[in-house]
């Protein structure tokens, strides 16, 4: 299959249907994913953002053959994923976040062993693979351990390690550091970059903006079910305009008088005020930093002003952009 | 093809064998619980009167339903548990069909039932002083075998309906007694009415156990025991095909429903 893309998802439609009531007659039909159309490229790494419940768990779950799309076609490495689900399936590698997924009183190694077999894995492909890979998340050392002893963080690693026993072509990764702390989070990444580093494709979804933007050649912010942005990293930054965001943090007491006078802004500027218990913070957002700066120069002493940065927009600040609906 | 079969085999039976080797509730199903059933059976056929009761329909049944339950409630708790904890998802999406899993891990279940039959065997050799002398040895192991494959058959058959649906586990465990009276695990089916031995015909069991009651009791007459194995074997048959139609019925629906997770 010579197809370029390892992933085409054309109008991708799922709707779930619920039933309530005694006899199950009442019946509640939910859009999860809306017609949404994206390709991946081969050996890219695609990030996929959204709020809880936007789709993108839904998406991955049907890209990956475990949902049946409602309506769409879905491509996987040239291989139809509805009607050759067996050949996708020897080719993709998924993990879902969180700590499901592992038999607790099995071994690191016997819960691998368990899935080299349902993968078709040759033992002696096997042998060879289970301590690369261990090696490869960082667990060589508990190898014999039984999985219920590890940490959420070693056994997202262990997720890993799993969706690569058979070197597949396409890995998708649902939430992968979610529940890691920091240290684990970063070494994850850092396999991830290895992965990418191989030629493999990556789909990634997560809702940690900086992830993101340190790790994905395009993102894709899904909300409601739509895809609203798909672009890369840069160039959604620059989407939302090139505008600084200025933060001051500012006495309760102060905020009125300091409002009145950010009042004179001209209109290409906007204001925002923030909860900052015990403070409050006034987030404007400016293409002219320098003029906010005079305007706000003369109440640069601790009587108004208790801080103040001023910084360029991050995909967090695009992303909030868009997921609250304002300019994109 | 063959190798990695039986290597999936082995696995499986690791993975079951490891999750429960520890496990107090299978020590009681599969131990417990029909050594209770063979001792209050044999206790109440000797205080009917009757000092050699039938060792299939006391001792023996006691331990065929302890397989029996122990199958039921070790399938349903497997996928319930899978389902809990995102295991069935991750099977299901591997090229290994999920028809295949399934039938390897009932077939690890049924096998450890025999555990069941061994302990109740035990009990009516060590403490009711059963003897074996006279029994048709051979016909009575395939009508053992015949049971277990019809137990295995059944097993697939509503494992089906345990990954359909969350519901299935109660369903299935609502048809454990039924299908125990039916089978006449505990007395003869001719004391069943007859509609109820209409439904017992459908049972391959049914028709192995009777199978395996005639060989203890020393039958060797292939016309009456040949009758009895074609069946038992033939509707064992008919049960696998059907789990093989339904697996494809199964696997498209719960892909439409999401009922793969429980969360």
């Amino acid at each position: 299959m010579g197809s370029r893309f390892a992933v085409e998802a054309r109008l991708l439609h799922k709707e779930f249907i619920s039933r309530s009531g005694f006899w199950h007659t009442k019946t509640k039909t939910t859009v999860a994913v809306q017609e949404i159309t994206f390709r991946v490229n081969k050996g890219e790494l695609f990030g996929l953002l959204g709020p809880n419940g936007a789709g993108k768990t839904t998406t991955v779950k049907m890209l990956s053959t475990l949902l049946l799309p409602t309506a769409g076609t879905i491509s996987i490495l040239g291989y139809d994923a509805v009607k050759q689900t067996q050949e996708v399936r020897k080719r993709i590698g998924f993990t879902f976040g969180g700590a499901r997924g592992l038999y607790g009183r099995l071994s690191a190694r016997d819960n691998l062993r368990y899935f080299a077999e349902l993968y078709g894995l040759e033992p002696a492909v096997t042998q060879r693979r289970i301590p690369e890979l261990l090696e490869l998340v960082g667990l060589s050392y508990k190898t014999e351990d039984r999985v219920e002893t590890f940490s959420s963080g070693m056994q997202q690693r262990l997720h890993l390690a799993r969706a690569l026993l058979h070197d597949p072509e396409l890995i998708f990764l649902d939430e992968p550091t979610v529940g890691i702390d920091p240290v684990g989070a970063r070494e994850l990444r850092s396999t991830v970059k290895e992965l990418i580093a191989r030629g493999k494709t990556l789909l990634l979804t997560t809702h940690y903006m900086a992830e993101a933007e340190e790790l994905c050649d395009r993102i894709a912010i899904i909300k409601q079910g739509s895809i609203v942005a798909l672009d890369t990293p840069a160039a959604l930054k620059r989407s939302i305009s090139g505008d600084s965001l200025i933060d001051v943090q500012v006495k309760k007491e102060s905020l009125v008088v300091l409002k009145e006078h950010l009042a004179r802004l001209d209109g290409r500027s906007s204001m925002q005020v923030l909860d900052a218990p015990p403070f409050k913070t006034i987030s404007i957002r400016t293409p002219e930093p320098g003029a906010v700066m005079q305007l706000l120069a003369p109440f640069l002493n601790p009587e108004f002003i208790l801080g103040l940065e001023v910084r360029n927009q991050t995909l967090e600040d695009v992303y909030v952009a868009i997921i609250q609906g304002e300019q994109a | 093809m063959i190798g990695r079969f039986f290597r999936l085999v082995v696995r499986q039976m690791n993975v079951q064998l490891q999750i429960r080797i520890f496990n107090q509730y299978t020590i009681l199903l599969f131990f417990l619980q029909p050594l209770v059933f063979s001792t209050v059976g044999m206790i109440l056929a000797r205080a009917a009167g009757n000092q050699t009761p039938d060792l299939v329909y006391t001792v023996i049944g006691g331990g065929i339903m302890g397989m029996w339950s122990g199958l039921v409630f070790t399938s349903t708790y497997d996928i319930a548990r899978d389902r809990r904890d995102g295991m069935l998802e991750l099977i299901v999406g591997s090229p290994t069909p999920l028809a295949r899993v399934e039938a390897i891990r009932t077939f690890a279940n049924v096998l450890a039932g025999l555990v069941s039959l061994a302990a109740a065997f035990l009990a009516a050799v060590l403490i009711f002083k059963y003897s074996l002398a006279g029994a048709n040895i051979p016909a009575a192991l395939l009508s053992l075998l015949l049971i277990l494959f019809g137990m295995w058959c059944i097993g697939i058959f509503l494992a089906n309906f345990l990954v359909w649906s969350r519901l299935g586990g109660t369903m299935v465990e609502f048809v454990e007694l039924p299908v125990a009276v039916l089978c006449g695990f505990m007395y003869p089916l001719r004391v069943l009415p007859v509609w109820m031995q209409a439904i017992s015909a459908v049972l391959p069991i049914s028709w192995a156990l009777q199978a395996l009651d005639e060989s203890l009791s020393g039958g060797r007459d292939l016309a009456l025991l040949g009758p009895q194995w074609g069946l038992a074997f033939g509707i064992s048959l008919v049960f696998w095909a059907l789990s093989l139609w339904l697996d494809g019925k199964v696997h498209d629906r719960v892909r439409i429903t999401g009922e793969l997770n429980s969360i």
